[in-house]
């Protein structure tokens, strides 16, 4: 069992290596296969807090504290990307440690009101703080990673074919990681204190401190996201890093299933591919992705991962109503 | 084992607990009764450190506690089931073992991301002690169901055995006896006599009198928060006070 499952999640990591080597033709495609990337990573970071109770609309803060310090970093002091990136991760979670503690006091819909004002403070700070980053306009002709030598080889990681590898190296690492924890006893305290946060603290967890640490998990990757986005894009925009996007990110996280690790992966790949097939329906999008949302809500309210068991429960009765007639 | 000095509560305008000074000695098995709304609840919430007293002080072992966060409180052997003994319904009896015994063993955080032979180890052995627990209480062949489609009966067990899971020395129940059926209560009262044998002190609320009087060594019976009575259940049951605030006057006993 364990075996299998372990081959499984093997096989969908070979299936990812492979996908950007049949869109390598197509510079669109390998952008959106990017951006589904860097939007996988979102949810599941999103998705680390939410197994506590806490449902953040401020993600994106995270991610811009990332992609800024990021850019910033390998443009004003010349760091290389292999300690830029983690750098990024660690300047989200710093942030979110300082926060985190008085925020975490406040639980359901006051965290959610809390973490939206602050992705817009953070917002406002990154469009005013203008010899920084550059205020609206926002900065320009950030490096991108540049030439890494991997075995052996000098592989110019700039380049989109390359950078699509690089970006789903970085993106399978920290899944492997958000999988770990979700797997070990830090997955289990962070998913009880989400059922009962008394019951959680009568056995000895320390709640605070739990939630703390898994909104700091949760910002960590979002920032390392960033440093994705920033170095794919080469410009950033304080105004991408708005409470807009935020939701986005909380609607791949609830249509694909919070409660299993795969569901918001499924989610952000589903909801980030579907827009860009119908591209000429741009401007409709929001309504596509309520109607969307309500329709997996209303009939499968597990999220899109339960449907394999939805389908599967109705062939068995349909089975048995069929045994019973004969 | 645990004592309070003039322990005080207001919430708000009202005293919940009033002066209350409640010792429990090791190895007895301590009941908590009282009318309903009178501040039984509170105290072991008190007690657990889940709410802050007003005034007053709370030692455990000798030591003083009152400032200690319940968690931490956890750690030194002060454990509690709650009303209705909650336990987490999500996650099978298996998982709500380690959700609660993975606080003894200190496992660092990379161990666990690279689920190391080490982590592996402490896997196994807590396992094996949450085994033993849950045979214990009869759940054992039920480790891999949901807590949610259990009986209530299974559901107050589990609820039992994740606050054994941290191995307590005091452990504090809040009615678990409420809604079990008759055969079901004197399986109760064996396990928490058997517990008892195990060295754990219980401290007990609980509104089935057959089962208190038979059960405890000793009642403390709290009237709007103050102690009215305190000593064995043949004493506290011809209590003057106690009859008439709790028991009721029987009409023949005049």
């Amino acid at each position: 069992m364990r075996l299998g499952r372990n081959f499984g999640w093997l096989i969908v990591i070979v299936v990812a290596f492979l996908i950007p080597l049949l869109l390598h033709d197509s510079q669109y495609f390998l952008s959106v296969f990017v951006m589904c990337l860097i939007n996988v990573l979102l949810t599941s970071s999103l998705r680390s807090t939410a197994s506590t109770g806490q449902v953040s609309l401020g993600i994106m803060a995270f991610m811009g504290i990332g992609a800024f310090t990021s850019a910033l970093l390998m443009m004003k002091l010349s760091f290389p990307i292999w300690a830029a990136l983690p750098l990024a991760g660690l300047a989200a979670m710093a942030v979110a440690a300082v926060i985190g503690f008085p925020f975490v006091r406040v639980t359901g819909l006051y965290f959610a009101m809390v973490t939206l004002f602050f992705c817009e403070v953070i917002r406002l700070i990154l469009t005013q703080w203008r010899t920084m980053t550059g205020g609206s306009t926002g900065i320009v002709n950030i490096p991108s990673v540049g030439t890494i030598s991997v075995l052996g080889l000098n592989i110019n990681f700039s380049h989109i074919l390359p950078y699509s590898y690089f970006a789903l190296f970085v993106t399978v690492v920290s899944l492997l990681i958000l999988y770990r924890i979700d797997r070990s006893h830090l997955g289990t305290h962070f998913a009880s204190i989400g059922q009962d946060e008394s019951v959680a603290e009568s056995i000895g967890i320390n709640v605070i401190w739990f939630k703390v640490f898994s909104f700091c998990i949760g910002c960590f990757f979002a920032g390392v996201a960033g440093s994705l986005y920033a170095h794919f894009l080469t410009v950033l925009y304080p105004d991408v890093f708005s409470i807009f996007p935020s939701i986005y990110i909380l609607i791949y996280m609830v249509a694909g299933g919070r409660k299993s690790f795969i569901g918001p992966i499924l989610g952000a790949i589903i909801l980030t591919v579907i827009p860009e097939l119908f591209l000429s329906l741009k401007t409709y999008q929001p309504f596509i992705y309520v109607a969307f949302l309500y329709i997996v809500l209303y009939s499968m309210p597990g999220g899109l991962v339960t449907l394999p068991g939805i389908i599967g429960a109705r062939f068995a009765t349909m089975r048995q109503a069929r045994l019973r007639n004969d | 084992m645990i004592e309070t000095r003039e322990l005080t509560k207001y919430f708000g305008g009202l005293c919940a607990i009033n002066n209350l000074n409640l010792k429990v000695n090791p190895g007895e098995i301590l009941g908590l009764i009282g009318p309903n709304g009178t501040g039984k609840t509170t105290a072991f919430n008190l007690l657990t450190g889940f709410i802050r007293p007003t005034s007053g002080r709370i030692l455990f072992e000798g030591r003083d506690i009152t400032d200690k966060s319940a968690h931490a409180r956890v750690k030194l052997g002060l454990a509690r089931t709650f009303q209705l003994v909650r336990s987490f319904p999500d996650f099978t009896i298996k998982r709500n073992m380690v959700a609660a015994s993975f606080l003894h063993p200190k496992i660092g955080f990379w161990e666990a991301i690279f689920y190391t032979p080490q982590y592996r180890r402490k896997e196994k052995q807590i396992a094996e002690e949450t085994g033993t627990i849950l045979q214990f209480l009869g759940l054992d062949s039920l480790e891999n169901e949901i807590v949610r489609n259990l009986p209530h009966g299974y559901q107050i067990m589990v609820g039992i055995a994740i606050a054994l899971a941290t191995k307590p020395k005091l452990l504090l129940l809040d009615e678990p006896l409420a809604g079990l059926s008759p055969a079901e209560v004197s399986r109760a009262l064996e396990i928490i006599r058997e517990l008892r044998r195990r060295g754990t002190t219980i401290m007990l609320i609980e509104h089935n009198m057959a089962a208190v009087m038979n059960v405890c060594d000793r009642l403390v019976v709290l009237n709007f928060g103050t102690e009215i009575a305190n000593g064995s259940p043949d004493d506290v049951s011809h209590n003057k006070d106690v009859i008439q605030a709790y028991l009721g006057v029987r009409k023949n006993a005049a």
